[in-house]
Order: C-alpha cells, then sequence, then structure tokens
C-alpha cells in the first residue's frame, strides 16, 4: 500500500515538473459566445437576427478570438562578444560593451513595434563551439552573430551558417563592398557565409624613434636595423611567436612574413601547401630575426604579452592585425612620453602625434609587402528563428548612419563601403594611414579552400616556433613537409 | 517410505499448500529511481552520445557514419603520441609530487601542535582558487621579462649561460627516443603549480586517514623497538592505504582530465612542451570544432582512465594483502 501510495505521489512530482517546464501558451482572450442551433436550420452570424423559430437546442461554444491589439514585436537575438551590462571602464573588451549599449535603443526605436533586439553576451572564445554544438543538437540559436573571417570555413565545413550569396547581390550595398572582404566571407564553395561589417587588416605598427632613417622597406634592411637596435639594447619587433591559441600565430605577424617572400598555406584544393622556396625563405628569415637577438623573449610567451614590448618601446615595431590598436595600450614613448589613458585612445593619440605610424611589412626581395585580410561580419546561423529580421538588422548595421559608429566602435579598422569610407569621421591620420598601407600591400585571405583552419595553423604554427626557436638547426623543407603531411592526412 | 499426507505425488494433483508469497517491497527502488533518472540523464546518455559522435564525422548536410575512421586518423597522428608522453610525464610528476608532500605535511600536522588549526586553514588556500586563476597567478609569476621573478630567474649568473625563461625555454634533448623527458621547465613549473593547488584536498584526507590510527598501535611498535622510519613503513602506511588510493585517484582522474591550469599556465607551450592529451581534447572539439574527433578522443581517455583506475586497484590490492 505504501509502495503504491509512493509510486502515485512520485507520478504526481514528475507530472507536475513536466507541466512547469512546458512552454506558456500564448496569450489570447477567450470570448465565450452561446449560438443557437435549430434543428431546420443553423444560423452562425449574426447572432441578434438567428431567433426566427423556437428554440429548440441550444450549443455552448468556445471561439478564441486574437485579441485586437497590434501584434508584438519579434526579438532578434544576437551573439556578440561584447557584454551590454558591463560597465567595467578597465574591460578589454569596454568599447564594443559601449556600441552596444548604445545602439541597442537606437535600433528599437527605428524598429518600434517590429523588432526588438536582444544581445546575450557570448565570449569570442565561446562563439564557435557554442554556435556549431547548438545548430547540431538542434537547440536554440540566435538570428544573429558577430564573428572574424576565420570562422567562415569551420562553419561552412560543420553547415552552421546560412548561404546569404542571393540575398546579397540584392542589396544596395553589395556594389560598394569591398571585394576582399567579400571573398574572407566565402566558403570553399564561394557562396557567401556572412557579410563583412569592417576590414581588418595586417600591418605594422611602428615607433618612430626606433627607426630615425624610416622604416626598412625590405627585410634585408630590417635585419640591419635590427642589428642597431641590438646594440641600444632594444629589439627590432616583437611579434605573437608563441604557438599559443591553436596557432593563431600562423594568420598573424608569421603570415605577414609568408606573404612578404610570396608565400602562402593554402593550396585552393583543401590542403595545405608549405613546403614551397617562398615559405622556406621566409621562415630563414624569421628565424634569423630570432636567433641573432632582434627579437624579445616576451614574443614567444602567448596570451597577447608579446605586446608589452611594443607598449614600453623596447621592440622598434609590431605587425599585427590593424584591430590590435584597440588593445596594445598604454604607451611609453621612446621619448619617454605616456599614453595612459589606457584605451584605444592610446594608439590614436600616439599615430595623431607623430610617434606611432602605421607602415607595410618590409618585403622579401623583389616581393611586395604580405598582408591577411581580416574582417569582422555578421551572420545568420542555420535554424535561426527570425532571419528576416536579421538581414533587417544587417542592413540596418550597413546603413551610411549606423556602419560609422560600428567600424569604428567594435569594428575596430577599416569600413567595408566604399560611401562610408569617405566620411569625416575616417579621414583621421589613423584610418588615413591604414588605408595607405593597405593599398600598398599584397593583402591575400589567407584561407579559401582549407576547413579545418585551426587544425592547419596549429600545424603550421608548431613548425614555425621548432624552426625559428627551439631547433634552429633543422632543416626548414623537411619540417614544413612534416608538418604538410601531417595536416593533409587528416583531409579526406 | 511414508508420504506425508499433504506432499504432493508425482508432481503433485493434491491440495496445494498455500506458499507463503515472497513480498517485494518496492519503496526502496521508487525511492532511488530519481537518483537513477539523473544518473542516466548526466552520466549514461553522454557517455553513450560521445560512443555514437565518435564514428560520424559533422558535414555540411549533417552527421555522417564515418566507423573507425576518427579513431585511424587520431592513431595516424604524431600529436597523439606525443600529447600522451607528455600526459605520462605530467601524471607522474603531478601525483608522486603531490602524494609525497601531502603525506609529509599531514604527519607534521598530525603532531597536534597549538597551531595546527591556522596551518591546516592557511593550507586551504590554494583549493578554494579556480585552475584557470591559479594558473594565471603562476602565469604572471614567470613570464619572461616582466614577470615577477623573472628579473631572478633571467639572471645568468645565477642561471648560466642565458638564465632561464620558464615559459619559453627549450627542453632538453629526450634521453629515450621521442620520450619527453627530461621535461621542459615549463612541464615541471606545471606540474609545481597544479600540486601546489592539489595539495590542500590531499593533505586533509591523509590527515583524517592518520588521526584514525590508534596511538595504542604506534606506541606498541615502538615499545617493539621501531624507528620512526619504520613505524611510517610498516604500521602507518599499510593502515592508510586505502586513504592513499582514494588520494592516488583523485590525483591521477584530475591529472589526466584537467585542463584548465594547461590552458591558463602554458597554454600547451612552448611549442608542443606541455601540450597534454586532455588540452589535446580540448583543441579538436572547442577550437577546431571537429566534435567527432574529438569524441574518439574523449573514448580513448576514458579508455585510458579505466585502465588507470583497474591497475591501481589491483596493485594496492596485492599489497594491501601482503601487507
Amino acid at each position: 500500500m505504501k509502495a503504491r501510495f509512493a509510486l502515485i505521489a512520485l507520478l504526481a512530482v514528475i507530472v507536475m515538473l513536466l507541466g512547469a517546464c512546458a512552454q506558456p501558451t500564448p496569450q489570447v482572450i477567450e470570448k465565450v459566445v452561446t449560438q443557437v442551433v435549430t434543428q431546420e436550420k443553423v444560423v452562425e452570424k449574426p447572432v441578434e437576427k438567428i431567433i426566427e423559430k423556437p428554440v429548440e437546442k441550444v450549443v455552448q461554444q468556445t471561439v478564441v478570438v486574437q485579441a485586437p491589439t497590434k501584434a508584438p514585436a519579434r526579438k532578434i537575438v544576437s551573439w556578440f562578444q561584447y557584454d551590454q551590462g558591463n560597465v567595467d571602464p578597465k574591460s578589454d573588451e569596454r568599447v564594443g560593451n559601449q556600441y552596444l549599449r548604445d545602439a541597442i535603443p537606437v535600433f528599437n526605436k527605428a524598429f518600434d513595434g517590429k523588432w526588438i533586439w536582444e544581445n546575450q553576451y557570448t565570449p569570442w572564445e565561446k562563439l564557435g563551439a557554442k554556435l556549431v554544438a547548438a545548430v547540431q543538437v538542434k537547440a536554440e540559436v540566435p538570428d544573429l552573430i558577430e564573428m572574424g573571417g576565420s570562422y567562415v570555413t569551420s562553419f561552412y565545413k560543420n553547415g552552421v551558417v546560412q548561404d546569404l550569396t542571393e540575398w546579397a547581390k540584392a542589396q544596395k550595398w553589395y556594389a560598394e563592398m569591398d571585394a576582399s572582404a567579400l571573398r574572407n566571407c566565402s566558403g570553399p564553395d564561394g557562396k557567401l557565409y556572412c557579410i563583412p561589417t569592417a576590414n581588418r587588416p595586417s600591418q605594422v605598427f611602428v615607433w618612430k624613434d626606433r627607426y630615425p632613417n624610416g622604416f626598412p622597406k625590405t627585410t634585408d634592411e630590417w635585419l640591419k636595423e635590427g642589428e642597431r637596435l641590438k646594440k641600444e639594447g632594444k629589439y627590432a619587433m616583437t611579434f605573437f611567436g608563441s604557438t599559443a591559441f591553436n596557432g593563431n600565430g600562423a594568420a598573424r605577424a608569421v603570415y605577414q612574413t609568408i606573404g612578404s617572400f610570396g608565400g602562402g598555406y593554402d593550396d585552393g584544393n583543401g590542403k595545405i601547401k608549405l613546403n614551397t622556396p617562398e615559405n622556406v625563405a621566409a621562415v630563414a628569415w624569421l628565424r634569423e630575426m630570432v636567433q641573432s637577438g632582434y627579437v624579445p623573449e616576451i614574443a614567444f610567451a602567448g596570451g597577447f604579452q608579446e605586446e608589452q614590448a611594443f607598449m614600453d618601446s623596447s621592440a622598434g615595431a609590431i605587425p599585427t592585425g590593424l584591430f590590435g590598436y584597440r588593445y596594445i595600450n598604454p604607451l611609453t614613448a621612446p621619448s619617454g612620453k605616456k599614453y595612459e589613458k589606457k584605451t584605444q585612445d592610446d594608439m590614436l593619440d600616439a599615430i595623431a602625434a607623430g610617434d606611432v605610424y602605421l607602415a607595410p611589412m618590409p618585403a622579401g626581395p623583389g616581393k611586395k609587402p604580405g598582408c591577411g585580410t581580416g574582417i569582422a561580419a555578421l551572420a545568420i546561423p542555420v535554424g535561426a528563428k527570425n532571419p528576416e529580421g536579421a538581414k533587417e538588422f544587417i542592413n540596418w548595421t550597413l546603413s551610411a548612419e549606423q556602419n560609422p559608429a560600428y567600424v569604428v566602435g567594435p569594428g575596430g579598422g577599416l569600413p567595408v563601403l566604399k560611401s562610408i569610407s569617405a566620411l569625416p569621421q575616417f579621414q583621421a591620420p589613423f584610418y588615413k594611414q591604414a588605408v595607405a598601407v593597405a593599398s600598398a600591400s599584397d593583402c591575400k585571405v589567407i584561407w579559401t579552400s582549407v576547413v579545418n583552419t585551426p587544425a592547419a595553423e596549429t600545424a603550421i604554427m608548431n613548425a614555425v616556433y621548432k624552426l625559428i626557436k627551439t631547433d634552429p638547426k633543422a632543416d626548414i623543407a623537411a619540417e614544413l613537409k612534416k608538418a604538410e603531411e601531417e595536416y593533409n592526412k587528416t583531409v579526406k | 517410505m511414508n508420504q506425508p499426507a499433504t506432499a504432493p505425488l508425482l508432481g503433485g494433483f493434491g491440495p496445494k499448500k498455500a506458499k507463503p508469497r515472497r513480498r517485494i517491497d518496492l519503496l526502496p527502488f521508487i525511492l532511488i529511481l530519481p537518483t537513477i533518472l539523473v544518473l542516466l540523464a548526466i552520466q549514461v546518455y553522454p557517455a553513450l552520445y560521445t560512443i555514437v559522435l565518435s564514428v560520424q564525422e559533422r558535414e555540411q548536410t549533417g552527421w555522417e557514419f564515418v566507423g573507425l575512421q576518427n579513431f585511424e586518423i587520431l592513431f595516424d597522428s604524431a600529436a597523439l603520441g606525443e600529447s600522451a608522453g607528455h600526459t605520462v610525464v605530467y601524471l607522474m610528476g603531478y601525483a608522486s609530487l603531490t602524494l609525497m608532500l601531502a603525506f609529509f605535511i599531514a604527519l607534521l600536522l598530525n603532531r597536534k601542535s597549538h597551531l595546527s588549526g591556522v596551518y591546516i586553514t592557511l593550507l586551504f588556500i590554494p583549493w578554494i582558487l579556480a585552475d584557470i586563476i591559479a594558473g594565471v597567478v603562476f602565469r604572471l609569476l614567470v613570464l619572461p621579462d616582466y614577470g615577477l621573478f623573472s628579473g631572478f630567474l633571467q639572471n645568468p649568473a645565477l642561471f648560466p649561460p642565458r638564465g632561464l625563461s620558464v615559459l619559453t625555454a627549450d627542453a632538453a634533448k629526450p634521453w629515450i627516443g621521442n620520450f619527453p623527458f627530461p621535461p621542459s621547465p615549463a612541464m615541471v613549473y606545471l606540474i609545481l603549480a597544479a600540486s601546489w593547488r592539489a595539495l590542500p584536498f590531499i593533505t586533509l584526507l591523509l590527515l583524517a586517514a592518520l588521526q584514525t590510527i590508534s596511538n595504542e598501535v604506534i606506541e606498541s611498535s615502538r615499545i617493539d623497538g621501531a624507528n620512526t622510519w619504520q613505524t611510517i613503513r610498516h604500521i602507518t602506511i599499510p593502515l592508510i592505504l586505502p586513504t592513499m588510493v582514494v588520494a592516488l585517484f583523485n590525483l591521477t582522474l584530475g591529472g589526466i582530465n584537467g585542463v584548465g591550469m594547461v590552458f591558463s599556465l602554458t597554454g600547451g607551450g612552448p611549442g608542443t612542451s606541455t601540450h597534454v592529451l586532455s588540452y589535446f581534447l580540448y583543441s579538436i572539439g572547442w577550437v577546431s570544432l571537429d566534435f567527432g574527433r574529438a569524441a574518439a578522443l574523449a573514448v580513448i581517455l576514458a579508455v585510458i582512465n579505466l585502465t588507470l583506475i583497474a591497475g591501481t586497484l589491483r596493485i594496492t590490492r596485492v599489497q594491501h594483502r601482503s601487507a
């Protein structure tokens, strides 16, 4: 008896729990209408006129009538790496956080009654895994994500973002969109899987006083400058030289170097091609820079700590993405002058004062300066509940009224639309220099067909690190070949 | 031969004796049902799902069955063997160092000095820190050129010829083949940091076990002429052996599966010198977003875990019997 009672009680608890977990039903207004039905004739409307004959049968029916108010605005859920609720002025992402605080009310006002923008903060290092997992298990996904171009091929492989090609081609902004930015958003099949919102090409930030004769134009000149700086107890450059973040350094200064010798990684058929004369020459040059002591030890510590050597100007230059200006602060110039706002303004102020300038990567013999393109972009996940709203959001972000704030804010780079580039906000020294440097460089999309870019970058950076740092006598061609084969055998 | 009057003949058609009905009390099963359901949901289902995932690969159109291909790729890659080697070095260093230090500290604390309570409280501080935080703090201490101890460590006079940069120094040439021993300075530092973090819990575990040993047993051994070492070797250790096994399990499983400290302290570097299996798993799953292959590695790790547990149990059981 006790057992039966316990079983019934348990079932009751489970039923209650399930009931509590069920989705709430939509709010409707129920109206009970009594209809009178005769045996001979059924009259539905109007109710007042139906009593034509003696009433013989009365049936009560429940009719659900929608509330007479206008339809509520639909949500557009986004995943940005920024958190509108984080007001910490020391947060690394304060610029993006502030952008959301400013932009969300503007958007909601502009689309009052139609869309409501709800951002769910998603740290950048979790975005990819969270989205892939959510799509694969058919869980809730956002309507929109903000992403970097490096995600495109992995998202393509996992089938987690929607093909936006046809829709994009029909939009007004498409004709004036930067072609390299569009290539960055293209999957190996040539279709567009995201919409670029800002360009972030890689460049070199240079302390003017560390290079009184001007920043070197060629890699050979840079080695000579390295020797001069070494005698002064300084370094020619610092760069992301570690294997941290799964070899992401391969897409940063290492790629700039490779590009400056005319090399690359992607063979165009889904595999990597490392053992080329251009790549071997690039790695040999980088090895010489490191082994000669022209690069500080901190460059290999990971965790973006290599930036420290530029911040205190012990290193004369740092090749990195344009976006880096956001994070490299505070600054102390070689003269001792300090830029201590501890915001992106430090770099902008140093550039405006002429202490820092942007330069193309020094080029290898007979080559153009290497440069990897980079972008900020928006994409619509597979399974998004409100793709129409997401598309309208993208158009809003790319509008002449809204895009400048985005580019100056979280975009952290150059506009992708020509008409926006011409606006007064983008005539400051930082932007003018960045445009000039990008034009003088041979900016390329790093990955065009390789889908597992993190694994490829890990293989490349492990090999490069070994060659330039731990085993400077190892055969460069042989090690690059080994890394190439190690990755390629994982590709079907 | 007399049969009892009521005994059935030839299988018996006689009057049946009503057997007392055996009552199965369902209540205990019902009471543990919620726990079983929770375990099924959060342990059994994910484990089975991991096995299912390990034989699939994600394509644009959805999951595709690939048989054992994920395992083949893993076993064919140099990274798996290399990571396994680093894991063995890490595990041996971490588990043995922590267990020995914890045992030593527990013996000291068991002497009941006036400040034992204070020591225990102080000792517990590392345990309340998250792995990631502890890793970041340890990292900042030895950051090349900028760390708190970098001036001391990178002094060529103290560490010739070029000073010691813990996070970027190269490993010595392996003694045996490619097995990563002697470990890199970063691996040694990782072991020290992880041991520091795990020490409080293991110390308290062993201290609790030591306090269950009767003083009379220890005194008897002394009367019989045993010195301190002999008492520890033949009395104390055998009596707390079950607790030591639990501690060893805790350390082994925590060491092989934990990724937080590696992630925040070394990021698997310099180069690949602290690239352990758990970090390898993290990289495949959460960076490369290749959940099928990550699941295959998780299955391999589970098999290694089970083998280690079984092996440790077997060895300690034998030791326990012989003791």
